[in-house]
Order: structure tokens, then C-alpha cells, then sequence
């Protein structure tokens, strides 16, 4: 399992980072929220300990709870993520009708 | 837990954020939303000085708790207000309700955009919080709510550039974010604990588990990202430049000194004993911003675009000074952040100010040149402000400058006190020439009149006028700040004081390290 997470991370986040650095900006976004989503998956595997079955329910008896913290850090970043994801792409449209592109290179007028 | 309770560490928070939502119910009215902003921005103002009262008034020892919610330490989010924090969140309150001022007669159209104030306002929520919580997690929450307010307001920009500028910083932040967010979760594996105090208590044990030195390397990076040091820095100008005015004045002045404010914590708090590594490097990258910042403030020609550069350098001397470590070079650390707020502030509203009266609201320096004949006011402000910032007697900039240079002198690191003066030399010659240029040259004669935006009217100069007779102030009555800095230093220097006033005594350690000083007297006299 440890080994499945590992692999994952490091793939989504190459992946992420792969397609953020595109010229085209939302492109440069989807990257962006994969990146996100891989730290997400990074800390679910950083939780304390491992767990059995779901914390706080009546199935307590039958094994190891899993960890509520890792879960409840990641349900905040997902909202987080899922909140600047969706204000990227508002301005990313915006900016396709300023500058009627969605090209890095050609939204790209700030100089000094 | 020897840490005071007080309730009043939520003002600073909960005030602003109900202010906004306030602000969201009357969005059709923009006048009373305004005012209301300002209300709330005041109040959380004097909450914040409430708290940093109650700090004064207890011995050096004095650390305020509120467990948020009654949950007891380890397991609920707790707020702390030791003497930084305190002191931190006056200085953000204070110029967040400046900025409030200003908005207040500002004439810019993207202050009419529903949704201006409430981002205003939940970003000086996000400011304060990051400044008060005492949980790394919850640091992290507020500081994306800082970073997505900000963001807003310069997307909505009067400058049709600012959208760009609003893409490029998001996307920027959104690394340092990440970077913030797997250090969070490395510290979280190794530790099992989110709160600070925690985390210190068992980092000062000495041991290093496998995640503890990424999980510091990884802190470093997000908040020299979040603070715009120079390898890091050039999302800065852009996005500072382009915001409205209240918004750069307090982009520029405050909002970066929140990484500053992680990178002290980091430092004395949490990884103590790497400290002297990371403060070599931050001595490096001090020098560099020093010069970057301020030979690229002498080549733009834009006067916000300038400031925003000088910004750079003035961060830059901070992170040498924090980079010395020295009690003495803490001390002016600390000074300087705070006197550089207040100066940085002033100047880029004033600034903003001095834009609107000229056709086209720009502040291009070739539009400005002449621009502010016959304005006597202006012209003493702007001197005020420049040679402040320049470290000219007696404003405040000489204190912070020559705290700077006697700790330089105390370490016997002659070479980079020379840089730091050289530094100093830069910020005076491009105040200098900008102040010239505005209000020395014969005016330009080609003003169209009957521009529309200039028949606004323009900004008003109370905000401006009075953050900077504040900077005056603070450089003829230095005393009171420097008693402050000084007990602040006190308690960076001892991380008991802090995870002691935190920390129930069953999670305390009984190592020497970690003796716990004697409780502060009045909580041996309440009942």
C-alpha cells in the first residue's frame, strides 16, 4: 500500500508539474490542481498510523481506527484547492477575453 | 498551560470576517459598505492594541492563550499571543484600518465592485490569524485566505494589466502553498501534532526523524516564496504595481511580512539548532535583494513599480538582520519590520494619491514629472516618507537603520555592514530623484482635462498624512517600540516561554532545556 501511494504522489506530481509549466494557461491550471491533489494523496499517507476501519463509528472493536486528522487536513485543502482552482479559471477566462488569449507568452504586456 | 486566557485575541479575527459578510449583505450600497469596512477595521485595530497592552503590562514572561472552540491544547487550534505576535498583528491591523481610511474617499472604480470590501476585509482576517494562531495547519488556512482576497482585489484592478499580474501571483503562491502544505504533512508524520509549541517541544529533544529537515527546508522555501526574497521575488512588482492603491499599500507593507514572520518562527521557535545554516543563507540572499532591489527601484520609471522594487531591498535587510541572530540584530529586525510598514504604507498611498490627480490615474513617472508643483503638502509628505525610508534623522527609518548597523558592529561582520550602508545610499538617491522629479521640474503642459476619470476628483490625503506623521512619530518617541522589540526578543531568545505557556504539564518534557520559567505573577493572584 505504501509503495502504490508512493508511486502515485510521484506521478501525479510530475504530471502536475509537467502540465504547469505549458504555455497554455489552462493547461498551466488543470497542472496546477493535479499538483494539489497530489499532496492531498501525500498527506493521506502521512497519517500516524494505519487504518483498519472508519474512526469514530461502532466498528471501533474489530481493529485499528484509521487516523481522523490526515482526513479532516485534507477535506480543508480540498476546499482550498477546489476554491483556487475555481478563481484561476474565472480569471483565466477573463483574461481570454481581455487579452483574447490564453497564451503565457501573449498574455504578457507587464514590463519594467 | 501558564499562558493568560483572553478572549480578546479572536477580535482581530472574527471582527473582520463578520465586517464582511456585512460588507456582502449591503453590496449595493457602497458608500455604507465603507463605512462599515471601516468600522470593522477599526475595532479589530483596537482589539489587537488591547491585546499588545495586556503583554506590556505583564513581565517578559506573559503569554496570551485562547483554546478556540474550549478544546483542550494538543487536540483543538489554539491562538497565542506572545510579544511578536502581538506586536505583528498591530502593525497588520493598523495599516489594514489605514488602508480602510483610504478606500474610504478613494475614487478608483474597482472599489465599487461588490465583493471589494468583504475581500479587503477577510484579507486583514487572514492577515491578523496567521499572525495569532499557534497551529501550523490553521497558519496555512489563513494565509491562502490572505492570498485569495489579495488576489481578487488586483484582479478587479483599475489597471487592466492587474489581471495578469493576479494569474501570475496565484499560480506562484499556489507552489508555495504546496510546498507549505507537504511540509505541514511531513511534520504531521514524523510528529503527529499540528500545533507549534508541540512540534517545538519535541524538535528541542535534538532528535531528527527522517521528514523533521525536509519538513524546514520545505517551510523555508514557502515562505521566502510568500515574502518575495530576491531568488523568489518576481511575482512581486508586478502584482504590487498593478493593485489598487490601498491594496499595494498594504500588499507591500504588510502581507509580505508574514513570511517574514514564519521565517523568525521557524528560526527560534521550531528548528533552533539548525538555525545558524539556514541564517548563512539568508544573509546571502539579504545582500542580493539589497542590490537588486534597489539598482532595479533606480532603472524603473514607475513610481509604484519603484517602490515595490525598494520593497525587495527593504526585505532584504531584514533577512540579513535575522540572518546575524545576534539579540541586538533580532531587536532591529523586529524594529524594522514595523517601522517599514508603516513608512512603505504611507508612501504608496501617497502616491496613489498624487496618481489621481493626474489624467489617466498613472503613476508613470514621465506622466508624474511636474506633476506635483505647487502641492507644498504633497512635497513634504513625500520627502517625509522618502527620506524615512532611506534611514534619514529623525524619522523612523534611522532608528530601524541604526539598530541594523550596531548589530552589524556587535557581530563584527564589516563587509556586509558596508553593504548595508551602500544599500541605504541606493534608497536615498532613488527617493531623491523620484521626489525631483515630481516636484522640482517644470510641469508637463500636453494634461488633457477632459479625461473622464479625472472629473472624479481626486483621493483624499488624510490616510497618507497620517501613517506618515506616524512614521515621525515613531522616529522622535522610538522608546516605546524599542521597550516592545526588546521584550520581544527576550522570548524569542527563550522557547520555553512559549511552549511552556502553551503546553498542559503533562506534555511537558523534564529535560534542563525545557525548564519552564515561574508563572507570571498575575495568574498567582487570580482565583
Amino acid at each position: 500500500m505504501t509503495i502504490l501511494f508512493a508511486v502515485t504522489t510521484g506521478l501525479m506530481f510530475g504530471l502536475g508539474v509537467f502540465q504547469m509549466l505549458r504555455r497554455d494557461l489552462v493547461k498551466a491550471a488543470m497542472g496546477f490542481y493535479i499538483v494539489f491533489t497530489a499532496v492531498n494523496l501525500f498527506m493521506l499517507s502521512a497519517g500516524v498510523f494505519d487504518g483498519e476501519v472508519p474512526a469514530y463509528t461502532d466498528q471501533a472493536s474489530k481493529g485499528q481506527p484509521s487516523d481522523p486528522v490526515v482526513q479532516s487536513l485534507i477535506l480543508t485543502a480540498v476546499v482550498i484547492g477546489f476554491g483556487t482552482y475555481a478563481l484561476l479559471l474565472s480569471m483565466i477566462n477573463a483574461a481570454a477575453n481581455r487579452f483574447n488569449s490564453v497564451d503565457s507568452h501573449e498574455v504578457d504586456q507587464l514590463k519594467g | 498551560m501558564t499562558g493568560i486566557s483572553n478572549s480578546l485575541l479572536l477580535g482581530p479575527i472574527i471582527v473582520p470576517l463578520m465586517g464582511a459578510a456585512l460588507c456582502l449583505l449591503l453590496s449595493q450600497h457602497n458608500r455604507t459598505q465603507r463605512v462599515v469596512a471601516l468600522i470593522a477595521g477599526v475595532i479589530a485595530c483596537l482589539c489587537s492594541i488591547g491585546v499588545l497592552l495586556a503583554n506590556v503590562q505583564g513581565d517578559e514572561n506573559t503569554v496570551q492563550i485562547y483554546a478556540v472552540g474550549g478544546y483542550a491544547v494538543p487536540f483543538g487550534v489554539v491562538l497565542v499571543g506572545d510579544m511578536m505576535a502581538s506586536l505583528f498583528a498591530v502593525m497588520g491591523t493598523s495599516v489594514v484600518a489605514f488602508g480602510l481610511l483610504y478606500c474610504l474617499d478613494c475614487r478608483d472604480h474597482s472599489l465599487t465592485y461588490p465583493v471589494f470590501m468583504p475581500a479587503f476585509l477577510s484579507a486583514g482576517a487572514g492577515l491578523s490569524g496567521s499572525f495569532y494562531t499557534g497551529d501550523i495547519f490553521t497558519f496555512f488556512v489563513f494565509l491562502e485566505l490572505m492570498v485569495m482576497s489579495s488576489v481578487v482585489m488586483v484582479a478587479v484592478s483599475d489597471n487592466r494589466l492587474g489581471l495578469e499580474a493576479a494569474i501570475k501571483y496565484i499560480f506562484i503562491s499556489g507552489i508555495g502553498s504546496v510546498l507549505l502544505l507537504l511540509g505541514i504533512a511531513a511534520i504531521y508524520a514524523t510528529f503527529g501534532t499540528l500545533t507549534l509549541a508541540h512540534i517545538a517541544q519535541e524538535l528541542a529533544s535534538g532528535e531528527r526523524p527522517l521528514l523533521a529537515l525536509p519538513a524546514a527546508v520545505m517551510f523555508m522555501s514557502a515562505f521566502l516564496i510568500k515574502s518575495a526574497v530576491v531568488p523568489f521575488h518576481f511575482w512581486q512588482p508586478d502584482f504590487h504595481t498593478t493593485a489598487p492603491t490601498p491594496v499595494s499599500g498594504l500588499l507591500s507593507s504588510v502581507v509580505v511580512k508574514v513570511g517574514i514572520y514564519g521565517i523568525i518562527r521557524t528560526n527560534t521557535l521550531l528548528f533552533t539548532q539548525e538555525a545558524p545554516f539556514i541564517q548563512n543563507i539568508l544573509i546571502v540572499l539579504g545582500v542580493i535583494g539589497i542590490f537588486f532591489g534597489g539598482l532595479s527601484a533606480l532603472r524603473t520609471w514607475n513610481v509604484k513599480r519603484m517602490l515595490a522594487y525598494s520593497t525587495l531591498g527593504q526585505v532584504g535587510f531584514i533577512l540579513v538582520a535575522i540572518g546575524w541572530g545576534t539579540p541586538i540584530a533580532l531587536l532591529a529586525a523586529i524594529i524594522y519590520i514595523v517601522n517599514h510598514a508603516y513608512i512603505k504604507a504611507g508612501m504608496l498611498m501617497l502616491t496613489g494619491a498624487l496618481a489621481s490627480r493626474i489624467p489617466g490615474h498613472s503613476a508613470d513617472l514621465n506622466r508624474l514629472e511636474g506633476a506635483g508643483r505647487g502641492l507644498t503638502l504633497f512635497s513634504i509628505l513625500f520627502l517625509i516618507g522618502g527620506l524615512a525610508l532611506a534611514g534619514v534623522p529623525p524619522f523612523n527609518g534611522f532608528i530601524s537603520k541604526l539598530a541594523l548597523i550596531r548589530g552589524g558592529v556587535d557581530t563584527e561582520s564589516w563587509l556586509i555592514v558596508g553593504f548595508v550602508i551602500a544599500g541605504g545610499v541606493l534608497t536615498l538617491i532613488y527617493m531623491t530623484r523620484t521626489w525631483q522629479w515630481i516636484f522640482q521640474r517644470p510641469p508637463r503642459l500636453d494634461t488633457n482635462e477632459n479625461d473622464e476619470d479625472h472629473q472624479l476628483g481626486p483621493d483624499s490625503l488624510l490616510a497618507p498624512a497620517l501613517l506618515l506623521v506616524l512614521c515621525v512619530a515613531l522616529g522622535i518617541f522610538a522608546a516605546p517600540l524599542i521597550e516592545v522589540a526588546e521584550t520581544t526578543v527576550t522570548q524569542l531568545r527563550q522557547p520555553a516561554v512559549y511552549t511552556c505557556a502553551v503546553l498542559p504539564a503533562n506534555l511537558l518534557s523534564a529535560t534542563p532545556a525545557n525548564t519552564c520559567p515561574p508563572p507570571p505573577l498575575s495568574l498567582a493572584i487570580a482565583p
